[in-house]
Formats: structure tokens, sequence, C-alpha cells
């Protein structure tokens, strides 16, 4: 593990440490680009992939619902020659290719605190992270109900719970929290952590974006 | 550890080391805290060897001919060492070291005389409260080892305190003396040179009896950790309560993480004490008025309460803070309903909020109204209101009389009475603390603490926190 792995990397571990991820493939050219999302299944999601860009939202690096391989050719071209032009100098590893996301965003991360060590948050993702830091935390290790009283705290719980944004398999959401505090009593190593959006619904939890420091 | 916090806090014998006739010294006073109130021995040390406090004093700790179990040090900073080794040489089981001038002073002279009393102590397995604070008080046991006197007038109850700051005891102390909080233990940990917050919730829970509720006051720690494991593995022995300073949110802002840049340190502490299972308060009024009520009531078995006004405006008042505080108005059954009517004319609200003006002259129906809610397993507790008004002067005299033949309640009952100073004295001292009822001043402070009995109760079962946030 490198000190700092980001997107496509840092999702990858994840994925073989047996985290449930959004499908993710890293292509170098439209053709390319197409090919992996017709091998992911349709819609996809692009992304921007530079170690030089940190909110790829904001550098406008990110096109969602992407219905066929036309989509796909004409989203990766706009996206890197507006890249290209945008940002001189950058950096770019190529475009991620990614299944569509579905449910509520939810951000989970982890921090070592000077004085309490390791610490996870979990928050809704999207606005409420950005405007209204509505977040909880609880130290490392935590246990069921911790999970619960997470998730229960946040003012915007109500989001994940009410059938009309697509009701979330909460137990699901507690078990995810739990498999993040065992994989870090597991990797003392990781100083820094946020998986950021996670997606959640009724079908369960699955990892979209992460960032993860090692040291 | 255990055993020689438990003779420290009982001591059968004290020494005063630094114990003067000058009031200009700490010694003075904590001798005037002493004499007249602590029924063991005093010693006091002084190397003139005069009277002190009318007592026959000793040159040093060696001279004193019997065992010494508490030795209270005032003397100056660079003779300290000195004293404890004299302390352990002795045997003594606990120190109280009220000297100043540790590692809490900008010159690092202090931080190295903190490291040197820190050895002397590990040297006899001297447990030390201090450096640098008042002391502390036992009030089961009528031992005030510390430099105010006046906190010996604080009544004997359940609430022991634990304060990181000694001016925070004095804030709470007096107010407890004035709003009726009755204490077991009261102390300032100082700069904590090996007696710190983990020793003392293991102490309190497991061996102190006379503790019911412990509130603490943190500044800041280096390592909360060991005191967050204690108190979880303490969880659901005794209640826990904590008052927080330092509420800056502000996160890492340089961090290139989501989660570090929201880590405010009050947000870490919410949450880490939450997972220890201790109830946060966000004021020292909270503290004391959460503390009280815990010593006098029974938990609520739910956040459903009645609320029973002699005036309507209280009443209302009340009701309306139940909600952000996480509670709701109960909803009385028919058979309550029904005592309720027979008890009060259809003059005024009968259901909840009840109205209870018209008996206002009956004290017997007041409480018949009272035990009827409580009885009703839709309420878990009631919020009691009555303020004074020249008619109604006999009201509180006549519930002590008739409250005499009342079994304790089962559930908890939080009453405001408000009368000019000196009207209701006696019968608010009577009823105060007594059968499951708490005392407090306003009604907005009584719904506060009705939520904080529930939120203790509902994180000492293990029943999580619910919807106390939104």
């Amino acid at each position: 593990m490198g000190p700092l792995m980001l997107s496509v990397d840092a999702v990858t571990f994840l994925e073989e440490e047996g985290f449930p991820v959004l499908r993710s493939l890293l292509a170098a050219s439209e053709d390319e680009a197409a090919v992996k999302a017709a091998e992911i299944g349709f819609p996809v999601t692009l992304k921007l992939s530079s170690p030089d860009v940190v909110h790829k939202t904001e550098a406008g690096g990110i096109r969602v619902s992407l219905r066929d391989a036309a989509e796909v050719r004409q989203a990766f071209t706009e996206m890197v020659s507006a890249f290209t032009s945008g940002n001189p100098g950058k950096r770019l590893d190529g475009v991620m290719v990614q299944e569509q996301g579905w449910g509520a965003e939810v951000i989970v991360g982890m921090l070592t605190d000077p004085q309490f060590g390791p610490v996870l948050m979990c928050g809704l993702g999207g606005v409420f992270v950005e405007v209204m830091k509505d977040v909880s935390f609880r130290l490392v290790p935590i246990e069921r109900r911790d999970a619960r009283d997470m998730l229960e705290e946040l003012k915007g719980y109500e989001v994940l719970v009410n059938p009309r944004s697509g009701s979330t398999d909460i137990a699901a959401v507690e078990d995810f929290l739990l498999r993040v505090s065992t994989f870090l009593e597991d990797h003392p190593e990781v100083q820094e952590m946020d998986l950021n959006p996670v997606f959640v619904s009724s079908r369960g939890v699955r990892i979209c974006d992460a960032r993860i420091k090692t040291g | 550890m255990k055993e020689k916090l438990a003779r420290l806090f009982s001591p059968g014998s004290v020494a005063v080391v630094g114990a003067s006739n000058s009031f200009d010294k700490l010694g003075y006073h904590v001798m005037k805290s002493l004499v007249g109130n602590y029924r063991g021995r005093i010693f006091p040390v002084n190397p003139k060897g005069e009277k002190v406090w009318g007592l026959l004093s000793y040159p040093s700790l060696e001279a004193i001919p019997g065992d010494v179990d508490l030795a209270v040090v005032a003397v100056p900073a660079g003779m300290v060492g000195e004293t404890l080794h004299a302390c352990g040489r002795k045997g003594t089981s606990g120190v109280v070291l009220i000297t100043a001038g540790f590692k809490e002073i900008e010159d690092p002279v202090g931080a190295s005389l903190e490291a040197e009393i820190g050895g002397v102590a590990g040297q006899y397995g001297l447990p030390i409260i201090g450096p640098n604070t008042f002391g502390f008080v036992n009030l089961s046991c009528d031992v005030n080892a510390s430099f105010t006197s006046e906190f010996s007038r604080i009544q004997k109850g359940g609430v022991a305190l634990v304060s990181q700051s000694g001016g925070i005891c004095h804030l709470c102390g007096f107010l407890a003396i004035e709003q009726r909080v009755a204490m077991s233990k009261f102390m300032s940990l100082g700069n904590r040179c090996n007696v710190d917050f983990p020793e003392l919730l293991e102490y309190l829970v497991e061996e102190d009896d006379s503790t019911k509720v412990i509130a603490l006051y943190i500044e800041g720690l280096d390592e909360p950790r060991r005191l967050l494991d204690v108190a979880k593995s303490l969880k659901g022995r005794k209640p826990i309560i904590a008052l927080k300073a330092g509420k800056s949110e502000k996160g890492d802002s340089a961090s290139r993480f989501h989660t570090g840049s929201l880590a405010g340190n009050q947000a870490i502490w919410r949450g880490a004490l939450r997972q220890a299972g201790i109830l946060e308060v966000a004021t020292a009024e909270e503290l004391l008025d959460t503390a009280k009520a815990i010593d006098s009531c029974p938990l609520p078995p739910g956040a459903r309460v009645a609320v029973l006004s002699g005036q309507a405006g209280p009443g209302m008042i009340a009701s309306d803070a139940l909600e952000p505080h996480g509670l709701s108005l109960s909803r009385f059954s028919e058979e309550t309903q029904r005592r309720i009517n027979d008890l009060l004319p259809p003059i005024a609200i009968r259901t909840n909020p009840v109205d209870m003006g018209p008996a206002w002259y009956n004290p017997g129906n007041i409480i018949e109204i009272l035990r009827a809610v409580l009885e009703d397993e839709g309420t878990d507790g009631v919020i009691f209101l009555a303020m004074y008004a020249s008619a109604n002067l006999k009201l509180a005299e006549g519930m002590v009389e008739y409250m005499k033949a009342v079994d304790p309640f089962r559930k908890p009952v939080i009453a405001c009475f408000t009368a000019p100073p000196g009207i209701w004295d006696g019968p608010i001292d009577a009823l105060d603390r007594k059968k499951g009822i708490a005392i407090l001043p306003t009604p907005e402070r009584a719904a506060q603490a009705m939520a904080n009995l529930w939120k203790v109760s509902a994180l000492m079962n293990a029943e999580g926190v619910g919807t106390w946030d939104r």
C-alpha cells in the first residue's frame, strides 16, 4: 500500500479486502471506455482520474447516467479535451468507467486524532455533509449499537428511512460500519480514509469512491 | 489504589502539613475546614511547634505519635518533594496536594518539580489528589479536606462531582447549597499527578456506596480513551454525566480528507462520551439539575410526560419544552381521566397539561391527581408546577402533611415551587429530594432534567440514542 491511494486504486484495494464496491475499470481511450462500459453494463458513470484533482465534481470531471456506447464515447472525448485545455500541466491517468450508483449517498470516513487515536465518522453525502456538517463520530472499534446510534444521530436520518427516497437497508449500513471498524483494527497503518460517496439503498451498500492515506 | 482511595476519602486521622494560624496561608483555611467538623484526629504540622487552631502541632510528620491516613499538604512547591518522602515513610494512605506551582505554570521549573513528585509518589505507591487543587470534601462522613470550609454546608446525598477545575467546584458547590443538590464527594483533581478520572470512576462506582450519580467536569485529557474505556466497562452500574468545556468545532482545515476537515474535537468528544455510556450536558446548571434529579428520582421507563400545573401558563411553557428535548405529552387512560375529573371541577382544562387551579385549596386532591397520573401506564414521569399566590399560602405545607402517608413514587416527579424568599422555604425543603420528587427552579429546567433522566435510563439500558438530536 502506498502512502496515498486515490479513486481506482483505493476502490480496487477495498474490493480485494472484501468490501462491496461499484465495479470500476480504467480506460485510456474512447474505444477502451466503450468496451469497458459494455462489460460493466449500462448505465455507467465516467470519472476523470487525475492525481492532481481533488474535487472531481467541481472540476467537471464526472458524467453520470450514460446509457450506451455512443454516450460513453462522446462523454469521454468532451471530458478529456476540457481537462487538457483547462488544466495545462496537470496529469491525467485516464477515465474511470464505473457501474452506476443507486440510492442515497453516504460518507464513511476515518481519521487519526492525536488524543483519541482512530475515529470513525459517518454522515449523509452531498449537501448534508458539505453544508450542514451532519456527521457523527465514534472511536474505533465500534459495536453494533454504536453503528445504529451513528446513523440515528444524523439529522438527516429520515432521508435514509423515508420510503419516498427509496428506503435503505439500515441493517446493511450497520454491517458496513462494523466491517470498516474491523478493517481499521486489522490495518493500523491506515491514517486517514474517506469512503465518499458510498451508495446505500434497499439493495445494500456499495463504495463508489475512496481515498486512503497510510503511514 | 481503590483501597487506598477509600482510606484517603474516609480517613481516621488527618495531618495538615503547613497548618497555620495566619489567615494569609492556605494551611489556615484547611484547618478551618477540618476543626469542629471532622470527627477523627487532626494533626497540624508546623515547624514552629505552636498551637494551631487550638490544637497541639508537630514539627514534622515523623513526630506524630499515631497513624496518619491522610496528609493535606499546603507548603511551598520547593518543599513538596521532601514532604512526600515523609508521607511515604509514615505509611500515609494518601495525600491532598494543595500547593500550586507545578506543570500548570509557564516556568519550566514547575514541570520538573511535577516530574519529581510523580517519581516520589510512585516510589511509595502514594495516591495524590492534585497538585494545584482546593482539595476534596467527603460529605458522607464529614471530611472537608479543602481550603473552603463553607463546602461543609452542602447537604449529604448521592451526587459525586469530580472536576478538572477548582473554580467549577466553587461555582457548583455554592449553587448546590442554594438549590439543595445533595452530595457524597466533591473534588478538583488539579494536575492529576496519579489520581485521574479513571481511578475515581472505578472507586466511586465499585467502592463508594454513598455515591448514586457521578458528575464530571472535563476540560481536556491527553489520553481520553483511558477514561472512556473505564466508563464503558462500568456501563449500566451508576449513571455518569459530563460537562465538557472547550467548544471549538473546527476540524483540520488543511486536511485533504473530508473526514479530517469535519472532525472537530468537540464532535469527537460527543460521540466518544455516548459510546462510553456517559450523558453529556451543555452547562454547569444542567450538570447540577441532572445530577440532582438522578439522585432524587427513579429513572423513567419512557419519554411520555404529564404536566400538572396550578396555573395554565407555566404548564404551557413546560409542555413546549418537552418536544425539543425528545419528550412528549402523555395521553391519559379513561380510568385516569375519570379519577382526575372526580377530583377537579370542570372549570379548567383537565386533560394533559392539567390545570389544577380549581383544586388549589385542597392539597389532598392535588396529590391524589398526582398519584392517579403516576399510576397511569401511559405516563413515564410528571412535571409538577406550583406558583405561590397569597390565597394558596397553605398549599405547600398541606402537601407536606399529606405526603407523609404517601408511599415513594416509582416514577420521577420534577417540581417547581416558586414563591417569594422565606414563604415556602420550610415546605420546599421538606418535599425536595423525598419520595421521588426533585424541585428545580423553572419549568424549562424541569423539562430538561426530565429528558436527561430518560436519556440516562436509555444509555444505561443500552437502548440507543434514538431521536435525541433531531
